[in-house]
């Protein structure tokens, strides 16, 4: 179908794109000279070839971060593609005080960081809530370190991430439910399919589209977490810096009045490369599903 | 319409507002100790082993405090400018892009779409001085405008807005085309009534965004009287000394308007294609 | 929108040159630049979360300013805590830093580096006898001659205890430890009294901790790092064994700076560090705690804590930007705002005999103030400027490797000084 000039999808991708390019393309093209660089914030950068990648491949830390991220991710993804959907589907519904609920859920997307740390903290630390709860009903003899083992605290700080994208990913979800055909509901209902059914058969394929969008933005998310595990380990990274994500070693090396750019910068496009896998693979698994 | 679908058993009904206050428990946390820190007495403790959320001396002095310490009101109309813009900016500029590249074949558009894909994955950690510099450049460093303009056309809201006009079903698209509908009368009389959901999400998020954003204002603003509330609010955690009731008051305010906007565009959230094309 | 895609096209070289190639050579000498001429004109002062708490008493330093020299104004600029380094690299960075900019060692080191501070020593001969001696040398750095702010206002730390935590424990405020060994040989009485629910000790060694066992931290031409000694490793085995012993909650090992005052607060420990206004704040935060504080000495060396008054090397007005940093650190000025906020200190030699901060009022504050007061005398700067965050970070985490038991003290030093001398070469 084309009834359009040729002209006038560029016309309304225009002011996109000008964005795209100052905003976005421009600052990463930088970032990529700032690579081949010793470049400090405030200058000094000379040219150092591939010292920068070189370096890469002996940072003792670089192994634990990356690992850490894809951890992150593969948890995180089907976590937080499928609760928001089923979150959404329950504040659907018109009940009286639904307006109270869906804005309380995503209260913890506008929470700040500190509060939110202070919150959990008070849950999860050796003496917190949680750990008080397991003891007094015997579960546990001893705290278990939530906060200072080296994967609990990782799984803390899905734990968090999960609760924070919540009502974030329940709103996305929300507006697409709105597209869901509701005689395609209802026909099913009459076919005697019971809500599990129709959740299957019915919902899931109207927001199809949004579901992929939604794992995309999860993947990339995930790969690039840094507040969650920033706070609850008040920014060591855990015990050694074993817990830090691959953005918390480019904030380690870029903040500052001495940060190091050029390293920090390499270690971005590092992680560049890392996020690009395995959303073409979901790109494809779309396709794919698409074409069956 | 039938009503037999729209009504729920006594039961289903029980079990979901089950759920819900399950749910609501798990959430509210950060917002009621918000809240409780904010209406505390100067003689309570705000750190304890065990949080404590009910005020024994409650009190709206904190309130008055914040007032009387800063500026509040110029500081919200910063904000609202800011916010003004950043929503403009994206309910025009992601609105028109989303729709070109969900129902406009064109040369190049998937490139486009793929550098859009890409932006989310682009480094950006470093950039910020670097987009600093931009900003100064064209004559916008400690203006709102400056503060407003890298995020008036966000990457990630012209990808929602495609997704939203991608639902549309073809057949309406293609009824409009064999009507003799042009490519700007089928984007104002089927995509833009069927994507008012995703549309008011994007306000949200570019809302939000602009709200809630600390360190690009901080950078770009030099001038006291322009900050925004979330950079204004920082005067609050003073040297030496600040009042934790006081910042959680200050946290609160800025909090109300994010709730308000939400809780006004939420009802917005379903109005989709078959509200929206079949009716109009 | 053709001339906004121009200007960035243009915008993209100046940029470049910006981030790629940087601004100025680092470090070599760029001829002395002296700050002469008459005091009048406009002129910046930027602080650092000032207002609105001291609103009225830097306006009213400002005002005098401006009456000893007619003709002059000052615009004040007070920028909110949060943030702070970033801020002044982006004004840095672009050249619109401030005539005169509030400014702690570790800031003020790369930007004398790449000479945009005014060397406060070659144009007031008075720094070095009007201003005490801890405070300039905090701002002469290796490799570089001249000082680089004129010091305002000094801290350091004291020690805190909780004492109905001590008595609940069998111990007794009255013999508060006075030594690293003596603090483990009490956490170890809690401990036991206690059941093992109370602990004493909160926090894991820092650098600072090196330097007062006496190890040198850095060669004396700043450009290797030198804390990998048997000493050195000998006070983190200290360490590694009392938190072994269970003499520290588990939590040390995630804590930041500021960690051990947070579970101080809580109650879930019973001594922290801090300034000599820590009372003070306790008692905005947790009025029932702040009455069961008592205060005592420092555990040897004192670690000082500087903020000066740098003058830019841009500023289109040099004189009048020298004179204001020299007026605001003025002994009256200085002694005036000590007394606003008691427990920070003036770094003019003038104030050293003032009896207001030789005498406590009584209270458990007034008595910290005292000993913070007592303790400058002898406090240093413990951590070199030159460490920078991602050094500090790597020794933390190397540091709590080793208190952790998963390798040894030696091995987590090497590895730290390997770190830190690769990351100051590159």
């Amino acid at each position: 179908m084309r009834a359009h000039r040729w002209f006038t999808p560029w016309l309304l991708v225009l002011p996109a794109l000008v964005w795209l390019a100052v905003f976005n393309l421009w600052p990463s093209l930088n970032t990529v000279v700032l690579s081949f660089t010793n470049a400090k914030p405030l200058g000094g950068g000379t040219f150092v070839g591939t010292a920068n990648f070189e370096r890469l491949l002996t940072d003792d830390q670089l192994a634990d971060a990356l690992l850490n991220s894809i951890v992150y991710m593969l948890v995180c993804l089907p976590l937080l593609t499928v609760v928001p959907l089923l979150l959404a589907v329950l504040v659907e519904k018109r009940l009286p005080g639904i307006t109270f609920f869906r804005t309380s859920f995503y209260s913890p997307v506008i929470a700040s960081a500190v509060v939110v740390a202070l919150i959990w903290n008070w849950l999860l630390e050796d003496r917190g809530a949680v750990n008080g709860l397991a003891q007094q009903l015997g579960l546990v003899s001893g705290p278990v370190p939530f906060l200072t083992d080296r994967w609990l605290l990782i799984f803390s700080a899905i734990g968090l991430t999960v609760w924070k994208g919540l009502g974030y990913y329940m709103v996305i979800y929300l507006s697409a439910l709105g597209n869901v055909s509701r005689e395609l509901h209802e026909a099913a209902a009459v076919d005697g399919a019971g809500p599990v059914r129709r959740f299957l058969s019915v919902t899931v394929p109207g927001v199809r589209n949004t579901m992929l969008l939604v794992s995309v933005l999860i993947t990339v998310s995930a790969l690039r977490v840094f507040s969650e595990l920033y706070v609850l380990t008040n920014g060591t990274g855990g015990p050694g810096g074993r817990d830090m994500s691959v953005v918390m070693l480019i904030q380690m090396y870029s903040r500052g009045f001495t940060g190091h750019l050029g390293y920090a910068s390499a270690l971005s496009i590092l992680l560049f490369v890392v996020t690009l896998g395995p959303m073409l693979l979901l790109l494809r698994l779309n396709r794919k599903g698409a074409d069956a | 319409m039938s009503r037999g679908f729209n009504a729920i058993s006594r039961r289903e009904k029980v079990l979901r507002y089950a759920l819900l206050v399950f749910v609501l428990l798990i959430t509210v946390g950060p917002f009621l100790w918000q809240l409780s820190t904010s209406l505390k007495g100067p003689g309570e403790d705000i750190y304890t082993a065990t949080p404590r959320f009910l005020p024994e001396q409650p009190t709206l002095g904190n309130y008055a405090e914040v007032a009387r310490a800063i500026p509040v009101w110029d500081y919200i109309g910063n904000s609202l400018v800011v916010a003004f813009l950043t929503i403009t900016g994206n309910a025009i500029g992601a609105t028109l892009a989303g729709f070109a590249l969900a129902r406009l074949r064109f040369r190049g558009g998937k490139l486009v779409l793929g550098l859009i894909l890409g932006t989310l994955v682009l480094p950006g950690e470093v950039t910020i001085v670097s987009q600093y510099v931009t900003v100064r450049e064209l004559g916008l460093a400690d203006t709102l405008v400056g503060v407003a303009l890298p995020g008036a056309i966000g990457m990630l809201n012209i990808l929602l807005m495609r997704a939203a006009f991608q639902a549309i079903p073809r057949e309406l698209d293609e009824a409009a085309y064999i009507d003799g509908a042009n490519a700007w009368q089928r984007f104002l009389h089927i995509g833009l009534p069927s994507v008012r959901g995703m549309l008011s999400v994007v306000v949200i998020f570019a809302f939000i965004g602009a709200w809630d954003d600390f360190l690009w204002p901080l950078i770009v603003l030099t001038d006291p009287e322009n900050y925004t509330l979330t950079v204004g609010l920082q005067y609050l955690n003073s040297s030496f000394t600040s009042n934790p009731r006081v910042v959680a008051a200050g946290t609160m305010i800025a909090f109300i308007p994010i709730v308000v906007v939400f809780a006004t565009l939420q009802r917005f959230f379903f109005r989709g294609v078959e509200e929206g094309a079949i009716k109009g | 929108m053709r001339t906004l895609l121009a200007r960035s096209a243009v915008l993209a070289a100046t940029a470049a040159v910006l981030a790629g190639c940087g601004l100025g050579g680092g470090g070599t000498s760029g001829g002395e630049v002296k700050a002469t001429g008459e005091v009048k004109g406009e002129v910046s002062l930027q602080t650092w979360a000032l207002k609105p708490k001291f609103t009225d008493y830097v306006q009213g330093v400002i005002d005098a300013f401006q009456q000893k020299y007619p003709g002059t104004t000052v615009k004040w600029l007070d920028q909110p805590g949060d943030g702070y380094a970033d801020k002044v690299l982006s004004q840095a960075a672009s050249g619109e830093l401030p005539d005169v900019v509030n400014l702690p060692p570790d800031m003020a080191l790369p930007l004398a580096k790449q000479q945009m501070l005014l060397d406060i020593a070659a144009n007031d001969d008075k720094l070095r006898t009007d201003y005490v001696k801890g405070g300039v040398s905090a701002y002469e750095f290796a490799g570089r001659p001249g000082a680089y702010a004129y010091p305002w206002y000094l801290n350091t730390d004291v020690n805190y205890w909780n004492a109905d935590l001590l008595t609940q424990h069998g111990l007794d405020p009255k013999k508060l430890p006075t030594s690293v060994d003596d603090l483990i040989a009490q956490a170890r009485v809690m401990k036991e009294r206690s059941g093992g629910q109370m602990y004493l000790m909160s926090r894991k060694p820092e650098l600072g901790d090196l330097a007062n066992a006496g190890v040198k931290l850095l060669s004396d031409d700043g450009k290797k790092f030198t804390f990998n000694t048997p000493e050195a490793a000998a006070v983190l085995d200290k360490y590694r064994a009392a938190f072994a012993e269970g003499l520290m909650p588990r939590d040390v090992l995630t804590d930041k700076y500021l960690g051990n005052s947070e579970l101080f607060k809580k109650q879930q420990v019973a001594w922290t560090t801090g300034g000599g206004n820590t009372i003070n704040s306790i008692k905005v935060d947790n009025p029932t705690l702040a009455t069961k504080i008592v205060p005592s000495a420092a555990f040897g060396t004192p670690p000082l804590y500087v903020q000066g008054l740098s003058v830019s090397q841009k500023s289109k007005n040099l004189p009048t930007a020298l004179a204001l940093a020299r007026f605001v650190t003025s002994p009256e000025n200085q002694a005036a705002f000590a007394k606003l906020v008691p427990g920070i200190f003036p770094s003019t030699t003038a104030s050293a005999s003032d009896p207001a901060f030789s005498q406590s009022d009584g209270t458990n504050a007034g008595d910290a103030k005292v000993l913070a007061f007592q303790a400058l005398a002898k406090a240093e700067l413990l951590q070199p400027p030159v460490v920078s965050e991602a050094m500090g970070d790597y020794i933390k985490q190397q540091i709590s490797l080793a208190i952790n038991g998963e390798i040894s003290s030696k091995e987590a030093l090497d590895r730290a000084v390997a770190k830190c001398d690769e990351l100051l070469k590159s």
